[in-house]
């Protein structure tokens, strides 16, 4: 059976046209910021390689705290090519992050946020909340002492939440400490939870980017910028990008493979000089401003209440740019914005080199 | 001599450390002919991407030919004659 037969009897029992008349009409600004429109694609392959090198890697790992050390050493050490997927599968994560942060902050400083896209940026934001608990619980299944201690520490500041604190830090732990338990759980979360929720999510942010259309930067919209068709001219370069971007996470992978820690003991005490993973260093670093007491109240309760509120307005921050909304400038707005992504920058700096 | 010897026996008592420190894990293969053939594989994969590359943006630039040209689009349907 040649192709254009397969095709045919497809198109006799399925009425793709609708689906190809929508692919053909979708057409993408072009203009000074236009490479943003990118990183969306690029965050999207990553994901789908996530998926396959993760997939690869749970055919041999072993969720269970006396065998998880040692299963990821035998499928770095003994598998062929293991340690190549172990240390893909780690480097595609961080890019993947990476790529979040910038796609984030690209949305925020061209306000893409803005009216009639608010609920794009909203799944967007979950989303990476979504992967940061993606690349933590990942990071946990390593089961070594820095893994160990890392997850303490994460999970430790939710404790410091009002109210659903203490419930939220025993929900995350499967119980008072990281223990067994915690490895069981993060590994149900990373490999069930997390990819369906993901799943689900970036289906609804991707129609609701289709449905809205590509949105244009308010100072380029005055300007009505010229488009070029979807398919094939953007596609191609979605193409070009996606080829580099697997060129460079082989290449990180091959250079800098990850290393593996000596086995976790959760009675061991924590070792010294414990950093957590750099997309939580800005917090880590926030706390480590805050004295221990502030007016008689706990200084860490008093962090992490101010994060969780500084997330929560830039979460809720289309809702408050009332201005960009009508398609007036609002500077006010951009140095908000500038704030957060310079202090987010200069906090997770600072924490590397401390 | 004597210097020589009391060098050496710091320099054994510097390092005795290391011999009770846990081995570390190797997470790249050491063999020399391992990591030769990875960096080979590696090379012509980057030779594979960029030919790839090249070949996508030889057909972007005659998609941009043809479009300039207006022959992209479908012709509308000639009339038939009754």
């Amino acid at each position: 059976m040649n192709f254009r037969r397969l095709k045919n009897w497809f198109t006799d029992r399925y009425d793709f046209s609708d689906l190809v008349k929508l692919a053909q009409s979708k057409t993408v600004p072009v203009h000074s910021g236009d490479f943003l429109y990118y990183t969306g694609g690029m965050i999207l392959f990553l994901i789908g390689l996530q998926f396959i090198t993760g997939m690869i890697l749970a055919f041999y790992y072993v969720p269970h705290p006396d065998f998880a050390h040692k299963s990821i050493v035998e499928i770095v050490t003994k598998l062929h090519l293991g340690w190549f997927f172990r240390s893909f599968h780690h480097w595609g994560a961080q890019l993947t992050l990476l790529f979040l942060f910038i796609h984030l902050f690209g949305t925020l400083l061209v306000k893409s946020y803005r009216k009639p896209r608010e609920f794009i940026w909203f799944t967007g934001f979950i989303l990476l909340g979504i992967l940061i608990f993606f690349g933590l619980s990942g990071y946990l299944l390593l089961w070594d002492e820095r893994a160990l201690a890392g997850v303490k520490v994460a999970t430790g500041g939710v404790k410091a939440l009002p109210l659903v604190g203490t419930f939220l830090m025993a929900f995350l732990r499967g119980g008072v400490d990281v223990t067994g338990e915690t490895l069981t759980r993060f590994y149900a979360f990373h490999v069930a939870v997390l990819p369906l929720v993901t799943l689900f999510l970036i289906g609804l942010h991707v129609l609701l980017v289709q449905y809205h259309g590509m949105s244009i930067p308010l100072r380029e919209e005055k300007n009505n910028p010229a488009s070029i068709p979807f398919f094939p001219n953007v596609f191609y370069h979605d193409l070009i990008v996606w080829l580099l971007l697997l060129g460079v996470t082989v290449t990180l992978a091959v250079f800098f493979p990850p290393e593996i820690g000596i086995k976790a003991d959760p009675l061991a005490p924590t070792p010294e000089n414990i950093k957590p993973e750099w997309y939580f260093l800005f917090v880590f670093q926030t706390l480590k401003l805050f004295p221990g007491e502030i007016l008689g109240l706990n200084g860490e309760v008093i962090a992490i209440l101010l994060i969780v509120t500084a997330m929560g307005l830039l979460f809720l921050l289309p809702l408050f740019d009332k201005k960009s909304s009508r398609g007036e400038a609002s500077p006010l707005f951009t140095w908000i914005s500038v704030g957060y992504i310079a202090y987010i920058v200069t906090m997770t700096i600072v924490g590397y080199l401390s | 001599m004597k210097k020589l010897f009391y060098t050496m026996i710091f320099l054994l008592l510097s390092v005795a450390p290391l011999w009770g420190a846990a081995a570390k894990i190797e997470v790249f293969p050491s063999a020399p002919y391992a990591r030769y053939i990875i960096y080979e594989s590696l090379a012509i994969f980057w030779l594979f991407i960029i030919s790839l590359i090249v070949i996508i943006k030889l057909k972007l630039r005659e998609i941009a030919r043809t479009q300039k040209l207006g022959i992209n689009r479908e012709a509308a349907p000639i009339p038939q004659l009754e």
